[in-house]
């Protein structure tokens, strides 16, 4: 919050505009959002989703199409824009922050025991089994949310495996989700289960944050933004990050999810100023100025390096440099989210097996593109 | 004759109150208007756009087929079936629990020789003012293994916690923990009420029975319980509508999702998820579906209160 009013305080300094703040709770945006649009009296500008979620405000004539704002076409990649481009091609946003994924470990802990950032999964489950047989708990993940295990830790490992092309032909049909890929996938998944917590089915995302930062695990993989609280003045561990390192053989992705958009309110009463306000966020300056205030573990989209000078920011793009990128791989079959939620938690609590769960949801998507 | 003209003289003098007139109406009226517009206007108004599809902006009249998708997708179906009996176990609970206990609580606290009544009247009060969030967190941490099971084990008390999946973790055991934090937190509704009714009976009719021999479980059965009968309907209905709309004590202590694996999915956080939010991460409501859940429910609760008002009210 205290960021965003920087970057408008800035915003009002340069232009002499002033921009109100209405912020929610983050649960509760997405309807807080849908109602005020729906009532007539939604803001000006607002924070957009990307694909499917976005994309149907745009369908229902909410936003202001974003084709022609400058910079939107020249200062972003594809890949960026393609979070917030409708079906009929048109752009519903200025593309603004990805999202990683990682596995956060505890410098500490790694130091006493002598464990090197694993290069390889097998490495990885190797150091899990050393924390384990030491009597520390690896892994603080939990089940208890539906979202992160999903979210956080298996999205986060797709990337290894398969390629944004490959996504797609998983998305059309052209791939079967239980091929050998998925399998192999969904059978790594099921190699983490034995390094959670005892009590995995009831810590959410906050109890394994808050496990993690109290130095009750040496690891947790979790989402890019919560760099911010767990490096922050709550806890004081010392906390590196990886990504959750590829099989040996395997090519190492990164995982860089595109997160969220402004979009502009294309029934809004000062149609103006919010063109003028996302052609500055889609330029370099305006970007610049939003990466020194952007939250800790938000990666700027645009197309140039704005990331201030040895912030996270930059650690976080180093990270990643060189390595294919995708978005999280359920976002385009949105049908899949909640039973692969079910099928992991099954999985987690030895109630599914890999083969088992990759054909259950192979058998959904089929049934959803014949329909 | 003599006594009919002088009432009617009577009333002649004030244009305004007519014997058999509508003169009543402009005393309902804002309470008429408040009701229409915030509440009549509202439900029928769920009952009309349940025919239609898409949000605002496009919404195209369907027919009835957000009910056929309800009652024969097999998604939506299996979650409405599943959070419609979940609903009747978490009311099964309050209905028998929680008023069971209410009844005793009332029949201890008006006990004549109960010493200290106004401090546990409090004591079982307390609850019903705090916010249903903050009880529900509470709960969830309290009964959560990482946070719970060291400080139990040290007075040996650990085995207190449903290890290792916790009992809001375990799907057999997830919805009886909601439900029993939820009658923990309103037993003082109903048992205030029942302290009301019972303090209203007449205590010659308790001293009548005593000289005639009745045991005091016989007059707690014969005649305590019988003369509050319309008020023991009235809550059975308050619990029964309050139920079918719970909400709050789910979202806090299981997400919206009705975790761990929709075991304590409920209509509310059903109809929420479908009507209001749009399932996550998508977060595209439909709300015509989520007035298709509504409708449905409000038609249930209709079948089921309306039998029991007719048998318990108007036995006065």
């Amino acid at each position: 919050m205290e960021q965003v009013s920087a970057l408008l305080a800035k915003y009002e300094e340069l232009t002499g505009v002033k921009i109100v703040f209405q912020p929610t709770t983050s649960t509760q945006y997405n309807a807080t959002l849908r109602a005020q649009l729906d009532g007539g009296i939604g803001p000006d500008l607002f924070y957009s989703r990307t694909c499917e979620a976005g994309a149907e405000l745009y369908e229902n004539g909410f936003n202001v199409v974003c084709n022609d704002i400058p910079g939107v076409m020249e200062n972003f990649t594809d890949v960026a824009r393609s979070g917030f481009t409708a079906d009929d091609g048109n752009i519903f946003a200025v593309p603004f922050a990805a999202v990683s994924h990682f596995v956060y470990y505890n410098k500490a802990i790694f130091a006493e025991n002598n464990i090197e950032i694993p290069a390889t999964f097998e490495d990885f489950l190797a150091v899990c089994q050393q924390l384990k047989d030491a009597g520390i708990q690896p892994l603080s993940n939990g089940i208890a949310d539906n979202w992160d295990i999903l979210e956080c830790v298996l999205c986060g490992m797709i990337p290894n495996y398969i390629t944004a092309e490959e996504r797609v032909a998983y998305e059309k049909g052209e791939r079967k989700l239980n091929d050998e890929t998925m399998l192999r996938v969904f059978t790594d998944f099921s190699k983490l289960v034995p390094y959670l917590p005892e009590a995995f089915a009831s810590i959410d995302n906050d109890n394994a944050n808050v496990m993690f930062g109290l130095g009750q695990s040496a690891m947790l993989i979790d989402g890019s933004w919560s760099y911010g609280t767990l490096a922050g003045d709550d806890y004081d561990i010392e906390v590196g990050f990886f990504p959750i390192p590829a099989p040996a053989g395997l090519t190492q992705g990164f995982s860089l999810h595109p997160d969220f958009g402004i979009a502009g309110n294309a029934a809004s009463t000062h149609p103006e100023e919010v063109k003028a306000f996302l052609t500055w966020i889609a330029s370099v300056e305006g970007a610049t100025e939003a990466a020194k205030v952007i939250p800790e573990g938000f990666l700027p989209l645009i197309n140039a390096d704005v990331a201030p000078e040895g912030s996270i920011i930059s650690a976080m793009n180093a990270v990643g440099e060189g390595k294919p990128s995708d978005m999280r791989f359920v976002w385009n079959m949105r049908t899949l989210y909640d039973p692969m939620v079910e099928q992991l938690n099954a999985i987690c609590r030895g109630e599914q097996t890999p083969e088992g769960a990759v054909d259950a949801i192979n058998a959904l998507w089929e049934a959803e593109l014949a329909k | 004759m003599m006594a009919k003209s002088k009432t009617a003289q009577a009333f002649q003098g004030s244009k305004s109150i007519k014997p058999g007139g509508v003169y009543w109406v402009r005393y309902i009226l804002p309470a008429l208007a408040f009701y229409v517009v915030f509440m009549a206007y509202p439900m029928l108004d769920s009952v009309r756009l349940s025919l239609y599809e898409g949000t605002a902006g496009v919404r195209q009249y369907v027919g009835f087929a957000n009910y056929v998708r309800l009652f024969t997708d097999e998604v939506v179906s299996k979650r409405f079936w599943n959070a419609f009996g979940n609903n009747w176990i978490f009311f099964a609970y309050h209905m028998i629990l929680q008023n069971a206990l209410g009844i005793t609580f009332a029949a201890i606290l008006t006990n004549r020789t109960m010493k200290g009544r106004q401090f546990y009247q409090t004591l079982i009060f307390i609850p019903c003012t705090v916010a249903v969030l903050v009880t529900g967190y509470l709960f969830k941490m309290m009964m959560n293994p990482l946070w719970s099971k060291a400080p139990l084990a040290k007075i040996g008390l650990d085995f207190m916690i449903h290890s290792p999946q916790g009992w809001l973790g375990d799907p057999g055991t997830a919805l009886s923990a909601v439900s029993l934090v939820s009658v923990w937190q309103w037993v003082g509704i109903p048992t205030m009420m029942f302290v009301a009714a019972f303090q209203g009976i007449d205590d010659d009719l308790i001293e009548a029975a005593s000289i005639e021999g009745a045991t005091p479980w016989q007059q707690f059965t014969r005649i305590r319980i019988p003369l509050i009968v319309p008020v023991i309907g009235m809550v059975a209905i308050m619990t029964f509508v309050s139920n079918f709309n719970a909400f709050d004590v789910v979202f806090a202590m299981e997400t919206l999702d009705g975790a761990p694996n929709y075991s304590t999915d409920l209509i509310g956080t059903l109809f929420y998820r479908y009507g209001v939010a749009g399932q996550h991460p998508v977060g595209i409501p439909e709300p015509g579906v989520g007035s298709a859940i509504s409708t449905s429910i409000f038609c249930m609760l209709l079948c089921g209160v309306i039998p029991v008002l007719v048998k318990t009210q108007g036995k006065e």
